[in-house]
């Protein structure tokens, strides 16, 4: 807690600082850019009862060291529903380009699981409103359970760039400190749960009670928090990768793994498999991930705890249509739709329908309608316009 | 545990077995196309004018993380940016604009063919040139390559500091056909 402070202290410090570098330096210097995007949105969600605008800035901090190295920060400064201000480092991390095509990481980073969270999240890149429906809330509620949050911890990385004839293999992999148990401290979190990304799983083991009321979180569900400490609650680290086949321009395909132990003892884990897609047309763009989740638990067995694990999974498909390419007086206007489901535990599906319309490559005004259909529990529907723009 | 040790080795033997199959591209890289494969990926190709070239220095390492790119491919699309954000007069290429002539050298010095076909050869980020003076007119091409986003707000075509000689040179070319 104190060191998430300090952490996040000092990041706003040196942010400052390198803010200001480029005052003096002017354009003699080749060595900072500050880039970076923002939104505004209306959002008016049906079960919430909300009914509000909201507004995030995202800057991005861009430092070459020199030609082998390079650091870059992000920090997400956005109001939360009380009208705080909150900050979250996104990432902060420095490359090592080692060779021409091996680069080692190091630092807080975004784990290339899949690709919606390294690649997608941004919201002038993401052709959707929300976040697909298997994921983290990622600033705003959300009506569907995430599979995972938005991973991004602190750790070493390696990616690796091959040409195999024609095709282009990607391969990354990580190790980092990993998730703990939410229980274990869950006193110190009360002030702060805003930036906890949780991936509730169910333990069927206390009740078979599917509609296991939420109020008791904490001991119906074993909760896995992901976000990213500069502690390790276990002598275990969490690790995995990605493997990714490209046919660029048009094709890449990725299958994923990532497994951490997150109870103290280093006794429970939570696995992850993943496959992500992304085809690219010059009419449609069609993106789409799946994820299957196993978490150990204790489940209680002729009065004695054994551990059993439980599964989850979850997939969404995205896709986006040109329309302006084919009807001239459109201009760069798209068509979106997304459809999410989980699976087994907290079963839910999602249909997303958006119209955006692009004033330039990095601004869009995007219009959204999404409809979630929850099997045990509320359903949702929400409407929203936002306006965002990288920078 | 040991299940945890299992994939760590397995991890392990797949990345060797990976480096041993690099096969590296013995193709001269064209930095534009480069930006066709690559830059339209994951959001819009960004068009080159919106930053300065001590700033696309610094974003590109950022973008070679992200992309996958190899140093070399980063270091030609540095390149390609280059010679399409300066004017060919500041370049040390008198010739070039003295021989703006033959069109087939302007489509290769801005890289045409790495985002469009023509005559059934280059990248597909672009439509294809053969037809288009055809089909929109003459006018319309020179005006689009001048001022790329004057039709398309969200064009990643780059504004390059084509000359009026070369400009023609091509327009002829492109009709001629
Ligand atoms: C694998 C996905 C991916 C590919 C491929 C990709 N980008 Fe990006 N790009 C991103 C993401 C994600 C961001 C947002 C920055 C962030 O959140 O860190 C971004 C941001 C940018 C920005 C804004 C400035 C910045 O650094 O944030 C520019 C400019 C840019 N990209 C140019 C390019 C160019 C040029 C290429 C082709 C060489 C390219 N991108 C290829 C994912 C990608
Ligand atoms: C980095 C990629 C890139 C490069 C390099 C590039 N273009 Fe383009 N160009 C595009 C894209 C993308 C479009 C389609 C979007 C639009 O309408 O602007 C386009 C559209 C065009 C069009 C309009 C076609 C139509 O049917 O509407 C013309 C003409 C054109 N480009 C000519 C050129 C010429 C000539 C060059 C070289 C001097 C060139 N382009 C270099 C990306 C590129």
């Amino acid at each position: 807690m104190r060191m998430k402070k300090t952490l996040r202290l000092a990041t706003i410090l040196s942010a400052g600082l390198m803010i200001s570098q480029p005052l003096y330096a002017a354009e003699s210097s080749e060595r900072f850019v500050f880039v970076g995007y923002g939104d505004v949105k209306y959002e008016s969600a049906d079960v919430a009862g909300t009914d509000a605008f909201s507004a995030r800035f995202v800057p991005i901090f861009l430092f070459s060291l020199n030609d082998k190295m390079h650091v870059e920060a992000e920090l997400e400064v956005g109001l939360n529903a009380d009208g705080e201000t909150e900050t979250e480092l996104e990432y902060a991390d420095i490359h090592y380009f080692l060779n021409d095509n091996t680069t080692i990481t190091a630092g807080k980073f975004l784990l290339p699981f899949g690709q919606f969270s390294a690649n997608w999240h941004p919201s002038w890149i993401n052709r959707s409103i929300w976040t697909p429906g298997i994921y983290g809330a990622h600033g705003s509620s959300q009506a569907m359970d995430p599979m995972l949050p938005i991973l991004s911890d602190v750790g070493v990385a390696a990616q690796q760039v091959y040409q195999v004839g024609s095709a282009k293999v990607f391969l990354d992999v990580f190790m980092t400190n990993g998730p703990r148990s939410e229980a274990e401290h869950d006193e110190e979190e009360v002030d702060d749960d805003h930036d906890i990304a949780l991936a509730r799983l169910f333990s069927p083991a206390a009740s078979i009670d599917l509609d296991a009321d939420e109020d008791e979180h904490g001991e119906a569900f074993p909760e896995v928090e992901f976000e990213a400490t500069s502690s390790d609650n276990n002598s275990n680290k969490a690790f995995g990768g990605r493997i990714a086949v490209a046919l660029l321009p048009s094709i890449e395909i990725g299958t994923s793994y990532y497994q951490g132990a997150y109870d103290e003892n280093g006794q429970l884990d939570i696995k992850a498999n993943g496959v992500d897609i992304n085809l690219i047309s010059t009419h449609a763009i069609l993106r789409g991930e799946y994820i299957r989740t196993e978490t150990d638990a204790f489940v209680e067995r002729d009065h004695e705890d054994v551990i059993d694990s439980f599964s989850r999974n979850g997939w969404f498909l995205q896709g986006t249509f040109f329309i302006g390419h084919v009807f001239d007086g459109l201009g760069s206007t798209e068509i979106v739709i997304e459809h999410a489901q989980t699976k087994k535990v907290e079963e839910a599906e999602r249909w997303m329908v958006g119209v955006n319309y692009w004033l330039d490559p990095r601004s869009v005004i995007k219009v959204g309608y999404e409809d979630t259909d929850v099997v045990d529990g509320p359903d949702d529907k929400r409407f929203a316009v936002q306006f965002s723009y990288g920078f | 545990m040991m299940k945890n040790q299992l994939t760590v080795t397995i991890f392990v033997l797949f990345a060797t077995l990976l480096t041993s199959l690099h096969v590296s591209s013995t193709e001269p890289l064209s930095g534009a196309e480069l930006i066709n494969n690559n830059c339209a990926r994951c959001h819009n190709s960004r068009p080159i004018q919106e930053f300065s070239m001590s700033e696309w220095k610094v974003i590109m390492p950022h973008m070679r993380e992200k992309a996958h790119l190899t140093g070399a491919e980063v270091q030609a699309i540095l390149e390609f940016m280059e010679i399409a954000t300066t004017p060919a007069q500041a370049m040390n290429v008198k010739e070039v604009v003295n021989l703006a002539a033959d069109p087939k050298e302007v489509l290769t010095r801005y890289g045409c063919q790495g985002c469009h076909q023509v005559q059934g050869a280059g990248g597909t980020l672009g439509p294809s040139l053969d037809n288009v003076i055809s089909e929109k007119g003459r006018a319309f091409f020179l005006r689009k390559v001048k001022e790329p986003q004057f039709n398309n707000s969200s064009s990643a075509m780059p504004q390059m500091p084509i000359t009026d000689d070369e400009l023609e040179a091509l327009a002829e070319f492109l009709s001629s056909k």
